[in-house]
């Protein structure tokens, strides 16, 4: 770096702040609305800082007492984690022999492409068919159901990720434990596998954070508690009768709350997989 | 292994993942293209042949027109603003700089941040009575009675710019920083020694590493924001006065709210439209770069 | 019984042809060397072999066995890799036992084995590490101990050695000489480097654009090539080509002072052809200022033991290695003679011996 001038230092330190302060300021409301009593929060002027931290929000959004706010808020957070969680499970097995199969096999390779082009499609191009497929099998409301359908967005993506993977390990490696005499299946999962759990446990993050995130699908195919997602109680509760913002807020605060810690501890590989590919709106 | 076999092979491999994949995208798609020429409606009823009458209605409807410009001006400005504001974040974090790593890692948090979280927070800060930017801008004596941001048509689609904007600014920086932490040191140098000017250094040395990785992710970006939904459903629901509905919003309501699946279907599929050339631009761009991006 | 024997193989990708008709017999024992430039299907041929990729057309068979339609497992052969191809997430014992822990040996025959080729290749303290944690010199001789456990018919190593730095070269060669003699084993081995093929070969096949331009003992590749292309290949600096028309049992080349003596087995016969005259640099003696090959010095490298002199013989370049008594001097004029059984003709067409 060439030397600077003391005024372009500052100038610099200046800009840095400034950018710590539009990222971290909004975020850092969130939370100090979730614990501001009503009061402060409907005060003019406004109250920057609650006088006395209230954390009663919280406690009510993970009350057990039937029929409260806290029940529909906790069955919506384990949906999102059932939902998440099982289209992750699933677009991860199909992405891997299918991954596998594109990096490795000559012909088999374009098919990929078209898998991967159809994550340009607008959901609303197919929201009306799985509405109505979905309403044929009764899968409306229903936590299958909506995992299901979110493999149409976590398995192209989940399978390009794994492919790249694949393709960074030696080909060698596998036709040495070819000619060792291993099967395909000794050879994926003693040798290749291992190598590939780092790229395996980024692309399920990603495909998690995804899932976790989905909106406009689960806003369309839940209904009530049964399958309802974290992401659409969040907009009821901001869309609805709810008039303690402070609440609304604590809510957003606990649905943020596992993406981005998982986004604090997998920074690096966040980062790095990010900028390989520009991925995700 | 004979080649055959190896080709055998592979297509087992792939077939679990392209049968979900025609089950939940193809088959699917195949019957958005029948509906969009039926009079289908959701609940089931209806589905006789109207040829192209749905996308004739369409096209001659003025909602849909004011749906498309209302899309494309909030995908151009917000993926400007992106562009601009990740540039510039870019280049600072470029520099050297004391807690730039905690920088980076703060930058990180918008991304992960869900998008109806996002949303929400930027309607409690907007809010006309109680919210955060009122209060500021009052306090601050540059406001001198509350406005509902949200509410009126003429700040609306800019509030939720700046919504989307902030949400993503940080992806396009960090892979804006990639590019240049990409230029080998050895050029920079030779550069200095050169005496090229911040400007030329910029011009010449940068941009040509900054273009391919950020033409990729601008228009990838476009893609997202030409289907956008989520952002806007939770801030205005496409409001006030239908002033913020976009092109997916304008499907959502014409097949769910209205339940008609046909015209819903038709108008999905000119919004694929306008996506898939979004995309082949795209490819376009990726062959031409190939090996020049990252 | 022959050990290998290819019959007529034929390699495309796609349309391009890379391999045109290989055929070659290596009997028991031998040290066979693929010798050619990079590209030119020596790897390709090597897989065919191992049964990575199916010929396009030919026969592989092993041990008189028809082989070319059966699994690389079941060819009864190991492959060293010019990468190596270590399982990293293995052990090194792991890594060389893999290929008896897969035909299922029992865990202690594994292990004597793993610790009997461990002990010939002194990598015996090694056993317990990731390969990550060795170096090059080291993956080297895992990578053949995986292979040695296997004691399969053949051995294949393609360019086993490239990766090494120069010294360790050296050693691995020795020792892959030392090897081959304990193990009488039989070795089809890929390299580009003709220094190694020239000390390890029992015979050396020369390839050029997927072909075989040579198949021989390193005697005969050296002392007798049969094209042109094998006389540059082999030797280093390179086999001198200098035109000329053999012509009345003389050679005339254009612009030197007097013809050169044809060698003895062509003198007499009616050769009236335009030819290239090969002459290697070691064979060249210096000689008075007015020999029968007058040359133009224009440079001389003195590397020790000799002095390669760069010099031109009537406009064309010619290279000579020299003893180092008598120094050359730049820019001056001396005569060089040969022994006339050391000199080889090739026909300026077909590039052919004659
Ligand atoms: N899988 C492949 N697809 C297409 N061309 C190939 C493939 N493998 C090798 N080739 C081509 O075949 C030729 C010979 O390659 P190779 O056998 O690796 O050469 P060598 O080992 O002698 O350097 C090269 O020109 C290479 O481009
Ligand atoms: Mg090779």
């Amino acid at each position: 770096m060439d030397r600077r001038s003391p005024a372009f230092t500052v100038f610099v330190y200046a800009m840095a702040l400034l950018l710590a302060l539009v990222i971290l300021a909004p975020m850092a409301w969130l939370f100090i609305m979730s614990i501001s009593p009503a009061a402060d929060l409907s005060a003019r002027p406004l109250r920057w800082w609650p006088e006395e931290p209230d954390f009663s929000r919280y406690r009510a959004l993970f009350s057990l007492a039937q029929n409260s706010i806290g029940a529909g808020f906790i069955s919506a957070l384990w949906n999102s984690l059932r939902v998440a969680g099982m289209a992750t499970i699933a677009a991860i097995a199909l992405a891997v022999p299918a991954a596998w199969a594109s990096s490795r096999v000559p012909r088999v390779g374009w098919s990929l492409g078209l898998v991967v082009a159809s994550y340009m499609l607008p959901p609303v191009a197919l929201s009306v068919p799985l509405y109505m497929g979905l309403a044929h099998f009764g899968m409306l409301n229903n936590v299958f159901g909506l995992a299901i359908v979110y493999l149409t967005i976590l398995a192209p993506f989940t399978t390009w990720l794994l492919r790249s993977g694949f393709d960074l390990i030696p080909k060698e490696i596998e036709a040495a434990a070819a000619i060792d005499g291993a099967r395909l299946d000794q050879a994926l999962r003693i040798v290749v596998l291992p190598l590939m759990a780092p790229v395996i446990a980024t692309a399920a993050l990603f495909a998690f954070l995804l899932a976790w995130d989905e909106f406009f699908y689960a806003l369309l195919f839940t209904s009530n508690e049964q399958a309802k997602t974290i992401t659409v109680a969040l907009a009821d509760l901001a869309g609805g009768r709810v008039s303690d913002y402070g609440l609304i807020a604590a809510a957003g605060v606990v649905a943020a709350l596992p993406p981005v810690l998982i986004g604090l501890v997998m920074q690096r590989a966040l980062i790095s997989g990010l900028t390989a590919g520009g991925v995700k709106g | 292994m004979t080649s055959t076999r190896l080709t055998t092979r592979g297509w087992l491999m792939m077939l679990p993942l392209l049968a979900v994949m025609v089950l939940v995208i193809g088959w699917p798609f195949v019957q958005t293209v029948h509906y969009s020429f039926t009079d289908a409606r959701l609940a089931g009823t209806g589905g006789t042949y109207v040829g192209l009458h749905n996308y004739q209605r369409v096209v001659n409807s003025p909602a849909f027109w004011s749906s498309f410009r209302l899309t494309a001006e909030f995908a151009l400005i917000s993926v400007t603003i992106e562009l601009v504001l990740g540039v510039a974040a870019a280049l600072l974090l470029n520099q050297e700089l004391v807690g730039r790593n905690v920088l980076r890692g703060l930058m990180i948090l918008p991304w992960a941040l869900p998008t109806v979280v996002n949303g929400t927070l930027w309607r409690l800060i907007y809010n006309p009575e109680y919210g955060a930017l009122n209060a500021a801008l009052s306090q601050l004596g540059l406001i001198e009675s509350y406005r509902s941001w949200l509410g009126e048509p003429g700040t609306a689609l800019a509030a939720l710019i700046v919504a989307d904007a902030w949400k993503n600014f940080p992806l396009v920086a960090l892979i804006a920083l990639a590019a240049l932490q990409a230029v080998p040191r050895d050029i920079r140098t030779a550069a200095m020694v050169d005496g090229a000017g911040a400007w030329a250094r910029f011009r010449f040395i940068f941009v040509p590493y900054l273009v391919g990785p950020l033409t990729v992710a601008i228009v990838l970006r476009l893609i997202e924001a030409f289907k956008v939904f989520d952002i806007i459903w939770i801030m205005t629901r496409g409001g006030p006065a239908n002033s913020t509905r976009s092109l997916s919003i304008l499907v959502y309501q014409e097949a769910f709210s209205f339940q008609r699946a046909g015209t819903g279907s038709s108008l999905a599929l000119i919004v694929t439209l306008i996506v898939m050339l979004l995309a082949l631009a795209y490819a376009g761009i990726m062959r031409r770069s190939a090996g020049g991006g990252i | 019984m022959s050990a290998l024997d290819l019959k007529g193989i034929s390699k495309s990708f796609g349309r391009l042809p890379t391999l045109a008709g290989i055929d070659l017999t290596l009997d028991s024992g031998e040290f066979l060397v693929l010798l050619g430039a990079s590209g030119c299907g020596k790897s390709t041929l090597l897989s065919i072999i191992a049964g990575l990729l199916d010929p396009t057309d030919g026969k592989v068979e092993i041990a008189g066995r028809d082989v070319t339609r059966v699994a690389p497992k079941d060819r009864d052969i190991a492959m060293v890799f010019q990468s190596y191809a270590l399982y990293p997430s293995l052990s090194v014992a792991r890594n060389i036992g893999f290929g008896l822990e897969m035909r299922g040996a029992s865990k202690a025959a594994r292990r004597e084995a793993v610790n009997r080729a461990a002990e010939i290749l002194q990598i015996s303290h090694l056993l317990d590490r990731k390969p990550a944690a060795l170096s090059g010199g080291q993956r080297q001789r895992v990578a053949i101990g995986r292979a040695l456990v296997r004691e399969p018919k053949l051995f294949l190593f393609d360019e086993p050695l490239s990766n090494l730095d120069a010294k360790l070269r050296m050693e691995m060669r020795s020792e892959l000489k030392r090897l081959h003699q304990m193990l009488a084993a039989t070795i089809v081995y890929v390299t580009h480097d003709q220094i190694e093929a020239m000390t390890l070969a029992t015979r050396i096949a020369v390839m050029r654009d997927g072909r075989i331009e040579q198949l021989g003992t390193p005697d005969e590749i050296y002392n007798c090539p049969a094209t042109s292309f094998v006389a540059e290949f082999v030797g280093a600096p390179p086999m001198n080509l200098i035109r000329a028309r053999a012509e009345g049992g003389a050679l005339h080349v254009a612009g030197a002072p007097q013809p050169l003596p044809l060698p003895p087995e062509h003198t007499g016969a009616g050769l009236k052809a335009e030819v290239l005259l090969g002459i290697r640099p070691e064979a060249l003696r210096l000689v008075d200022a007015n020999g029968l090959m007058p040359v133009d010095v224009d440079l001389v490298e003195f590397t020790g033991p000799e002095q390669v002199v760069d010099t031109r013989f009537a406009g064309q370049r010619l290279t000579a290695i020299l003893p180092p008594e008598r120094r050359v001097a730049p820019g001056s004029r001396i005569a060089f003679r040969w022994p006339p059984e050391r000199i080889h003709l090739f026909d300026a067409e077909t590039r052919r011996r004659v």
